[in-house]
Parts: C-alpha cells; structure tokens; sequence
C-alpha cells in the first residue's frame, strides 16, 4: 500500500512548545518511513488548526494522520472527524499523547523530549498497520419493556407513556401495585395511599400505549440496546406465549423481605403473634389489628433490623416504617402499649427526623438491644434482650412485629443471566457505577429502578423512575439510528474449535455459540472491544479491530526500541 | 455428568475367566451389543499389516473377536478417538468405549472444552501396565507382544514408556466402569462401576455389584504409593537435569520445531495452534534485528518459546499419558518434562485432570478467593 | 566458461572466510547457514550477523533439521528481506525455496544462495544417537571419491537432482578429492560475480565436473530405481496401501516440515474433514467398522495431489514419522510421476509455471481425442 502519511505537533500554546524541543521530535521522524511531512502548529484543535490540518490532507493527499498533541480523551473524536472531513478514513489515524502522558509529568525537558520522540514513532508505527473500518448504523426501536408493576415500574411507564412509544408492562402477580398496595399509609405524611396508587393504575390502563401483562413473567431477553427480543409467557399457560422488540429494558422487579424463618431467636412459625411487617400492613389495611384469638393486644413490640447482620447491608426504610407501625398502632388502640427495639436508629432525610419526635411520647419506648429472644410465655410472649445500659432485661408483649430486611426477588438472578449484567452487593442488580451509573448497568439499553437496585424509599424510588425515564428519552429517541462499536472483536470461523473459552470470560454476554458450525461468533453490537476474548483464546483465534496484534507490537516496537 | 463415587462407596462384580482375560472382555462387550445396551463400541484392534494398533467403532459383533482391550501401544490417545466422533454432538448410537485411564482422563478434560460429547458413551477404563514406545513395537511386532504379555502378568514396566514407569494413576477411575485385573483371584477379574450409568450399565447386564473389590483397592494403593516414590525421585533427578535457563535450552535445542508433541497431544485440541499462526510470523526485518542484536540466532527463533507456550496452555489438564515423547523424532523428554510440571500446576489449584467432570477447568474459573500465596505477597 | 573463485583453504572453511569477508565488507547484513548449536553434534539453521559466531558455521553439515525452503519462505513470507543476505542451502532446499516463490511465499529478492553439489543427508534420529561425529569422516569419504553411502536418509540415496539449478555460487564437492586442500566457488551469475569480485584468491575458469557428476547420478539413480521398485511392490492397489499407511497415526508432522506444504490451516485440519455423528452412524451401518479417526489414507493421496507436483524429494516427512513410513519414497516417487508426465523439475526454473495450476490449451490432446 502506497502510505502517505503526515505528522503534525501541537505546540498546544505554551503548553507542549515550551516543555519539548519540537524541533528535534521534527528532526527524529521525518525520515521515517512513509512519512511525507512533518511539521509543527499553535493549536491543531482550534478552528484554525483543523482548517489547516484539512488543507495539509489536500495538499499532500496525505492516507494517514499523525498528531502528537493532547490525550484522546480530549481530542480523539476532534481530529477523527477532521480526517473524515477531510476524505481520510478516521481510523488510519494515531494520536500521541505528548502532553499528559509526557510533558505533564516530568521538568526535565530533555527526558520529556526523548519520551515524545518515542510515542510519536510508536504512534507512526502502529498507524502504519491500521485498517480503515467502517462505522455502522442501525435503526433502533423505541418501545421499552418494564418488568415489575410496582410503583417503580408504574412512575417509568407512566412518564414514558408521553413520549410516543409503546410501553410493555410485565407483572408476575394478578395485579399492578407492587408492595404499595398492602399499605394503608405511607411516611411521613401518614396519608392514605391506595387511592393514589389506585389513580397510578387506572390512568395506566387508560393510556393507550402502555401494554400490560398481569401473571406473566419474561420467558427470554435477546438481542442488544435498541433491539431486543423479548418472550413473555403467561404463568397460568405456558403456551400463552408473546414476542415483541423493544429497545431498552427497565428492571423493576422490587425486593422482598427477609424471611425471618431463617433466624430461630424470634419464634416466627413457631409461635403465634409472631408477624413480619408485611404481614402488618396486610392486618391493619383490612381493618382491625387482633390477635390470634381475636382479642386486642395490649402491649406490641417492633423489631427492627431483622436480618440486617445476615444480610449485611442496612435496607434504609424498615426503621421508618417501625415508627409508622406505632403511629399505627396508636391510632388505632390509643392505650397500647409499644416497644421499638433497634440496634441502630436510621432516620435520614429532611422530614424523618420530626417524624420521629413526634413518635415519642406515652407508651412508646424506644430501646436499644442486642441479642434479642423471643420466648412463648402461655399466652403472651417474652422479649428477652441485651440493653447496653442495663444489662439483661425482658417485657412480656402480646404481639412482636419484626421489620425485615429487604433482599432481591427470587427472578433477579435469572433476569439478569438473560442481559449479561451482574448482581451486585446483596445480590440486587448491580448498577453501572455507585455514582456516575445508579439506574444503568453493564449492558447498554438495560436499566434499573427501585428497590431491584437496593432497598430504598419510595420518594427515592420516584426518582430512579425519572432518572430511567431520562436515561431513555435522550438515548433512545425513535427515528435515531445507534452506532454500534467499531472496534469490536472477530472470531475467524475457519481457526475456532468451538471451546467456548471466550465465551466464558465475556462480560458483557457478546458471544454466542453457533451449534450447526460450532463456532463462537461475537455480536459485534454488544462487543464492547474489551479484549478478553482475545486474550484467552489459546489458539489466537479471535481479533479486536483496531488493537490487532500486529498494530499493538509494531506500537511497542516502536515505543522501546 | 460422571459424578465419582468415593472411594469407600464403590461398587463391583467379580466375573470369571473362562479363556482369557481379553476374551472375557470381548464376550462382555458382545453381550452388551446382543441385549442392545450398546449399539456400537470403540475400541482398539490390530491393524492388516500387523504391525500397529488402531482404534476401531464397531458395529459388527464379529469384528469384536479382534478387538484388544489392553494393546501394547498407545498409536492415537484414545481421547482423540473419541473427540473425531463425538466433537459434533452425541449421536443416536450407545458407544461403549473401552480405554485406558488416563485416555478417559483426557476424554473427561475435553467435555469441560466442548470437544466430545459423552452422554451417550459409557467409558470404561482398565488397569494399566503402560505403554510401550510405539516404534519399540513396529520394528518388531512379534517380539514386543510377547513381551507386553509377560510384563502384564508381572506388572514389570521396565518395557514401557518413561511415564508410564512412574505413573501413580494407572488405575484410577474416572469413567463410568472399570475392569480390575489386580488383587484378584486366579481366573477372576473385576469390573467396578463408578457412576450411575455405569451402574445401570451393570444392571442391565445382569450382573449385581454385590462383589468384594477390597484386594483391588489394597492391591492398587500398593502400587500407587510405589509408584509415587519413584516419581519423586524421578521428578527430583529431571528437576536438576534441568533446571536453570541453560539447561532447558540445551534440552530443547535439539528441537526442530515439527510440533509432532502438539499434534499427538490429545489436550491440544486447538485447530490452528498460536505457534503456527500469524502471530509467530514476523517481517525479515524483525529477525534481522534480533540476529543483530545478539550476533546470530536460530532460525527459526523461539524453539523453547514454543514449549512453554504449550506448557502453560495445556499443563492443567495434562493426563502425562506420554504420546508427545513417542512421537518426537529427536527423542526429546518432553513426556517427562510436561509431566512434571502438570504436577505441580495441577497441585496449586488441588486439580486432578480428569478426576471428575463436575470439576471446572481451573484456569477458565473465577474463584474470588484463591492463591492466597501468591497474591498475599504483593499486599 | 564460467568463472570460478579459488582459496586455498578446506572447503568448509574457504566458505566460512568467504561469508565472513562479505559480512565484514558490508556486501550482505547477514549469513544464514548451519551452525553447531550444542556439543552432541546438533546443528541447525541461523541467521548470523557477527563473524565471531561464524566460527561455529558448518555450511555443508550432512544434516537437514527443518527444509531450508521453508525457512526462507518464512523469512520472507512478509516481504522481501530489508538487508541483502547469503543463504548457504542443499539444492532440494533451494528447489524447495523458488516452488514457494512460485506460489507466493517468498522472495528471492536480495537473497545471494551458495548451494553445492550434495552428498546427502543423515536421518535425524542420528542425533539423538549421538553418532554423528563418529560418521562424519565416512561421510566425507564418501562424498569425495563420489561414492554412495548407505546410511543416508532414503530420499538422498535415491536423489538424482543433487546438483543445484540456480544458486548464484557452486560449490562441487561430489568426488573432488582436494576438499581438504581447496575450495572452489564456481560463480554461476552475475550476482555471485559481484559478490566474490574483492575477495582475496585465485579467479579462474571453472565448470562443474560433468563426467564425475555423471557417474555418481548412475549410481544413485540405479538406486532410486531399486527403491522404488521396492514401494511399488508393497503399495499395489488398496490393500497395500492400507499395510503401508496403516499404522499412520494422523499426526500430520510430515505435512508441517514439508517444505511444500505451505497452507496456513490444512484441508485435513479443518472443519471440512469432521463429519457429523449422522455421518459416522450411516458409514457404521454400512460397513460394520470404522477405524477412527478416519480419512488415514485419504489424509495422504489429498496431500499428495496437492503437492506432489512440486516435491522436490528432501525426506523430512519420513525422518519425522513417529511409525517410521517410507513416506519420502512413496511421495517422491509418485511425485516424480506426475512431475514428468509434464516434463517438470521442480524448482528448476523460476519462470516456469506450476503444472497443475496452469492452463494450457494445447495439452493431454490424447487423451481428450
């Protein structure tokens, strides 16, 4: 191939001329192979710079481009779209990083000048292997598949719902309202809630672009962002079956609580009275708080954090809604008494903290306590406890309410096989990055919201299904095309053996196996170029575009010779 | 999955030796074949010219009178044989295939790479005297039967393989059935089941696991921990012939680079392998340099390279069954080397390769707490 | 007449000053040639830059540890060399070499080959034996009364084209008595003129000894003759076939040190040769009993079809086999067959087009008619 290739130095103001020798880097590549000019400018990335660049292409008929300047994550794409601009495929392009990586971090500008004659050699000898790729495009869909009917799944179908794509709601229970709908109140306000939730649904039902699907569960999730295929099936027949694509996917799938069966100090199964907080609501929705033979209790104690050293995570609402339980259980049998037993008070937020004050008062004590063992004592049952002040103590009580921990459904793993996305602390669906990435996750197009992310309140719950919902809208606008990775791995058929090694280490679920040819192929779509296939195949079966072997030894080469 | 039976739950027969042992085998096989619990087996036979062994898929009852359970070499690893069947599915047919242990061994290494498909397979292995050096056996085939024979009797392996002398797992189990011919009785031998289709295998056969195998399983300790010492030692004496850089270079400078070790190999299942592809194929000028560099070099370059590119691919699941050392023509010890070196790669994870199917391959398993040793030192 | 560069040196080491001269001076960057690479009298191919290390050079040692052609081929499989070299290679490797630049692999460009007329080969497993020393003085008597040694490897003993075609410079051992005292190199090109123009010696005019060369082609042609007459009796048919090749083991070692054999992935190791469980099942019920893995035979009539037109007779395949088949026989005698049903030397003539691969009109009218 008759390369032509030209090298140009940024002299970044004074940034790289007065920290490098320009000269002499000029000097030590010009009578490189292949290389037709090399010259030296102010600011390649200014308009004025990329107007000359553009005119050096012309003038020299340059086929490829080298630019010792600033990091890629600066200037990459500036220049890529310079060549493209200027007839160049922007892939026969190489950037040598001079500034961060060289004159950023050393004084001595003789090392540093040394340095960047050896990244601009290495860029030019890597340039020299590259191969012009081209980038694809690719119609996505914008319809979105939710999977859970909770109050997460309801708020992002509902905001989504406006924008003019179709929303397919998946709920595995016969109706929609998640765990919302066991609740007469919610904190702080102590509102009643079902009447809103209530509204929630109805107006889902009325929208006309939001397709629901009750006792159904997603049989199968393929394909990538922008286009899945999803199956759902009906539980009730498995033959009732229903395929459509979407674009993106929302996991709404909420927790459950901790089954406090697993513990053997607080009686729950054996005893009677012994209910979780679910269990609560359930009772104090329909009416009356009884015992088991009908009578009213007296005396009630809550139990916080159980489960929490299990788990091993705090789940953030069950010491609000204790607190919610006695305002319950006040307002409902004024004479009660109640007991909130913690081991750690968690009342974050600007409204809690009054929430709990107001809580105090008679018949209300709050005790903290360790080792907690709950005992049948004839008809009633003993709370006995470690108080770091006062030692052993105990209370007879006529009820215990334990508060569990929140824990992910039993579905989440198997959700998250189907998109190649991982769990995370607890086992909940691990999102993308704690703060940069909340409600993303390792699979592009596959998104997270509620509690199915971690336990968490129902206002932060809103605002995971707002933050999806923008997630959605700005990168999955219908009419869009998606640009897939260019610089993506690719299996030669005729030298795979079908071992399935590299299907082992993708993270991101890119490689399938063809059973007819017994080969592994990538799904260039999904591959994110990370390499690891490349890597482990042992035959060297497989390459990544753009970081061939050839292109990263001749760069090394290069760089240390 | 063959999930093996601890040691103290197995459970076999004690069968009888009309003719011969080979004979009875034949006749067990036949049996199988009459009552349609195999369809086809796979095992060796003596090729036209006589002067070698095969492997041979049978459907024809008649052609089992041929067959040898036990030949006196080792032409293709039997894992191969199986692979070149089985590499593309499972098929309709029940295969019986008979092997020996550490052929099953590398056939059980190769389900955890996709390369056979066993399920319809039922694998039975049988105790092993070793292998002779398979050109020992072509220049004179007469001779070295018999000779093979006596040394099956006395269970004498000076005749065999350099790692079959020191090979501790000759009778280890890891397939579905075994035929015991140690520890036992005159005119007995045994057949031992170590999964459920091999005990269904036996069902079927009629023949109940109601035998005492303890005399085997004393009679194979015995000679596994003989032959453990002698494998120390032997490892010991290899590790100072050697060890150092000079040495292992001196030992493979013989090497003409036929990659015949790789080719026999029946771990190696890559179709292209690394060190023939591209990536080893370098512009004149890069050779050029490298012979400036150092004043000369080989050429080709990167001899030893090979080797232990091999080495830490495969070293895991190496079964040391020794047909690399057989088909070197400059009579290299790479069996020996290789040997060696799998012990101790296979013994920092606690592998075995080809002890069971249900263990997963270590160097494609994420284990977040392992190799504390390693890691450790760098905190 | 053709010019000839006299030094009054024993052969060997004539040629060793003569590579040394030109890497000194500058004419070539490099040497590539045999070198004794351990004391137990292995040797193998190096490329060799300082002149300190041509001191252990051994350019005519009666050892072929890989096929020079396939080495060359390698070294210029990605482009012709950046730096001139000289080659010193047997003539059956320079053949080897100019079969595969016909096909693509290699380059001759900047590459200067001394070749000799050749005595012959030694089977490697000589080495392993550690014979070889003990050999060498028999070999050289040999080699220099222009008789015929019967250790050689059975391809040598049978080999007719023991003189070079197109090396730039000759040297003609074969039945010349004076190696000991002299060293010829017989200047064939211009190219080996320029080479050897400053070096200190005698020029004169010298031809290859015909008369000698002509005997000694009788006796080894008589014996290719016996040899495969021998093949032939044994390979009849299928079933001679099926005793030769069958305790081939499928290894395909003669395939990777073929010097002709140059395909990246093999045919008969790719996915075209696996068959489906189906397909074993069918054959099973067809025929009883499969040997496996199958295609043994078929593995070898492929292998000689597409390369038997260029075989150029070196025996690495046999001296590879792990069974010890008389492959070199077998493949150089029906390689010669197809080779002169087209009058073709391989190797031979660069411009001249491989048979197989060309399309004449004019051709096999016979058999068309």
């Amino acid at each position: 191939m008759n390369r032509k290739i030209g090298v140009y130095i940024c002299e970044c103001g004074p940034n790289i001329s007065e920290k490098i020798d320009i000269d002499k880097v000029i000097e030590a590549v010009r009578f490189l192979n292949d290389i037709v000019v090399v010259e030296r400018y102010k600011l390649l990335c200014s308009e004025d710079g990329k107007k000359y660049l553009t005119e050096q292409i012309k003038r020299y008929g340059l086929t490829h481009l080298i630019i010792a300047a600033c990091s890629p994550r600066d200037h990459q794409l500036t220049f890529m779209e310079v060549c493209e601009n200027a007839g160049i495929n922007p892939y026969l392009f190489q950037l040598a990083n001079i500034r961060e990586q060289c004159v950023w971090i050393t004084a001595d500008k003789e090392e540093a000048t040394k340095k960047a004659i050896r990244l601009t050699k290495a860029a030019i000898g890597r340039v020299r292997c590259h191969s012009p790729l081209e980038k694809k495009e690719m119609e996505s869909n914008p319809d979105v598949l939710i999977v859970g009917g909770g109050i997460a799944g309801i708020e992002t179908s509902l905001q989504l719902a406006h924008s003019d794509r179709k929303i397919y709601l998946v709920e595995k229970t016969a109706s929609l309202g998640g765990l919302i709908k066991n609740f007469e109140k919610t904190y702080p306000e102590m509102h009643p809630c079902s009447i809103s939730i209530q509204q929630k649904i109805e107006t889902i039902n009325k929208t006309n672009n939001i397709k629901i699907f009750t006792d159904s569960e997603v049989e199968d999730i393929l394909g990538f962002f922008g286009n899945f295929e999803i199956k759902v099936k009906k539980n009730t027949n498995e033959k009732d079956s229903v395929s459509f694509n979407v674009g993106a996917v929302v996991f709404a799938t909420g927790s459950t609580l901790f089954n406090p069966n697993k513990t053997t100090c607080y009686g729950y199964g054996k005893f009677d009275n012994v209910l979780t907080a679910l269990e609560f609501e359930k009772m104090n929705l329909s009416g009356e708080i009884v015992l088991k033979n009908n009578k009213t209790p007296k005396s009630v104690a809550i139990i916080h954090c159980v489960g929490r050293t299990e788990k091993g995570y705090c789940s953030e609402i069950c010491c609000m809604y204790s607190l919610k339980f006695a305002r319950y259980l006040k307002d409902k049998i004024p004479d009660i008494k109640v007991f909130n037993f913690y081991s750690d008070l968690c009342i974050p937020g600007k409204t809690h903290q009054k929430f709990y004050e107001q809580t105090q008062g008679k018949n209300i004590d709050f005790i903290r306590a360790k080792n907690i063992e709950i005992a049948k004592k004839g008809e009633h049952l003993t709370i006995t406890y470690n108080d770091e002040k006062s030692g052993k103590n105990n209370y007879d009580v006529d009820m215990v309410i334990l508060s569990p921990a929140l824990e992910p459904t039993a579905d989440t793993a198997r959700l998250a096989e189907f998109t190649g996305i991982s769990l995370g602390d607890g086992g909940f669906f691990a999102e993308e990055h704690e703060k940069l990435g909340p409600v993303s996750t390792s699979s592009q197009g596959v998104f997270i919201a509620g509690c199915s992310q971690g336990p968490k309140s129902i206002p932060d719950t809103i605002i995971q299904a707002e933050a999806v919902t923008g997630k959605i809208l700005s990168s999955l606008i219908p009419g869009k095309k998606i640009e897939p990775e260019v610089k993506v791995s690719f299996i030669s058929e005729s030298f795979c053996i079908g071992c399935k090694t590299c299907l082992d280490v993708c993270s991101y679920g890119a490689i399938t196996f063809n059973e007819t040819k017994k080969v592994s192929v990538v799904n260039e779509v999904i591959c994110r170029g990370c390499g690891n296939c490349v890597a482990a195949c042992p035959s060297g079966a497989i390459t990544l575009k753009h970081f061939t072997f050839n292109q990263i030894y001749q760069e090394l080469k290069a760089a240390i010779q | 999955m063959i999930k093996p039976a601890a040691s103290s739950e197995k459970k076999g027969a004690v069968l009888s030796i009309k003719t011969t042992i080979q004979d009875s085998i034949r006749n067990l096989l036949k049996k199988g074949m009459d009552q349609g619990v195999f369809d086809a087996v796979l095992i060796p036979m003596r090729v036209p010219a006589g002067d070698s062994f095969s492997y041979v898929l049978i459907k024809d009852k008649s052609l089992l009178n041929n067959a040898v359970a036990l030949p006196p070499i080792m032409s293709v690893q039997g894992a191969k044989a199986v692979s070149s069947v089985t590499r593309l599915g499972n098929g309709t047919m029940k295969i019986a295939a008979v092997m020996r242990p550490c052929e099953i061994r590398a056939t059980i290494e190769l389900t955890k790479l996709d390369q056979v498909h066993v399920e319809n397979m039922t694998l039975i292995s049988i105790d092993c005297p070793g292998v002779m050096p398979i050109l020992d056996f072509i220049r004179e085939p007469e001779k070295a039967i018999k000779l093979f024979e006596n040394a099956t009797k006395s269970w004498d392996d000076t005749i065999m393989r350099p790692v079959c002398q020191i090979c501790d797992k000759s009778s280890m189990i890891a397939g579905d059935l075994h035929i015991g011919t140690l520890g036992t009785k005159k005119d007995a031998f045994f057949i031992i089941s170590n999964s459920k289709k091999g005990k269904d295998t036996l069902e079927k056969l009629d023949i109940p696991l109601n035998g005492n195998i303890d005399s085997w399983q004393i009679k194979v300790k015995e000679n596994a921990e003989e032959k453990q010492k002698k494998r120390k030692k032997t490892h010991k004496d290899l590790k100072t012939k050697i060890g150092h850089l000079d040495n292992l270079l001196d030992t493979f400078s013989q090497c003409i680079n036929c990659h015949n070790c790789m080719r026999v190999c029946p771990v190696c299942y890559c179709r292209l392998c690394y060190f023939d592809s591209d990536k080893v194929k370098h512009p004149s000028g890069e050779y050029l340099r490298r012979a400036k560099e150092k004043g000369s070099i080989r050429f080709l370059p990167d001899t030893t390279l090979f080797h232990m590119g091999r080495m830490m691919h495969m070293s895991l699941s190496c079964v040391s069954c020794g047909s690399c050392e057989d088909a070197c023509p400059m009579s290299i010890p790479v069996a020996q080397i290789f040997s060696m070196v799998a012990d101790e790669t296979q013994g920092l994870f606690d592998y075995v390769a080809g002890r069971s199917s249900g263990e997963p391959l270590p160097l494609k398993t994420y284990k977040k707490d392992e190799l504390h040793e390693v890691e450790d030192a760098h905190d | 007449m053709t010019k000839a560069l006299k030094l009054t040196k024993n052969t060997e080491q004539g040629v060793r000053e003569f590579v040394k001269f030109l890497l000194e001076k500058g004419n070539v960057k490099g040497v590539f040639t045999l070198k004794k690479i351990n004391q137990k009298g292995s040797v193998a191919y190096s490329l060799i830059t300082t002149s300190d290390e041509l001191n252990d050079a051994v350019p005519f040692y009666p050892l072929m540890p890989t096929n020079a052609g396939t080495l060359l081929s390698r070294f210029t499989l990605n482009g012709s060399t950046t730096e001139p070299i000289v080659a010193i290679v047997k003539p059956c490797e320079l053949r080897a070499f100019i079969e595969l630049i016909k096909r693509e692999q290699g380059s001759l460009e900047n590459i200067y080959i001394i070749s000799s007329t050749c005595g012959g080969v030694y089977p490697l497993k000589i080495v392993a034996e550690e014979t070889i020393e003990k050999n060498l003085s028999q070999y050289w008597d040999a080699v220099k009364k222009g008789e015929m040694n019967e250790n050689l490897r059975p391809a040598c003993t049978g080999c007719t084209e023991f003189t070079p075609y197109t090396a730039d410079i000759t040297v003609d051992l074969i039945g010349h008595n004076n190696l000991d005292k002299e060293c010829v190199l017989i200047l064939n090109t211009k190219k080996g003129e320029e080479l050897a123009k400053e070096m200190k010696g005698e020029f004169l005019e010298r031809e290859l000894d015909k008369e000698t060369l002509k005997k000694f082609y009788d006796k080894r042609d008589a014996a290719k003759k016996k040899l495969f007459n021998e093949i032939n009796t044994k390979m009849k048919g299928l079933d001679g076939l099926i005793e030769i090749f069958g305790r081939c083991i499928g290894c395909h070692g003669c395939s990777t040190v073929c010097p002709i054999c140059y395909c990246k992935l093999c045919e008969f190791d790719s996915s075209d040769s696996e068959y489906k469980p189906s397909t074993y099942e069918s054959e099973l019920k067809r025929r009883g009993g499969l040997k496996v893995p199958p295609g043994t035979i078929y593995y070898h009539l492929g292998r000689l079809a597409h390369m038997g037109i260029s075989c150029v007779g070196c025996g690495s395949c046999e001296d590879v086999c792990p069974v010890d088949i008389p492959l070199s026989i077998i493949f150089k005698k029906v390689g010669e067959s197809i080779q002169q049903i087209f009058e073709y030397i391989p190797g031979k003539n660069i411009e001249e087009k491989i048979p197989l691969l060309t399309y004449e009109e004019e051709e096999f009218t016979e058999i068309e008619e």
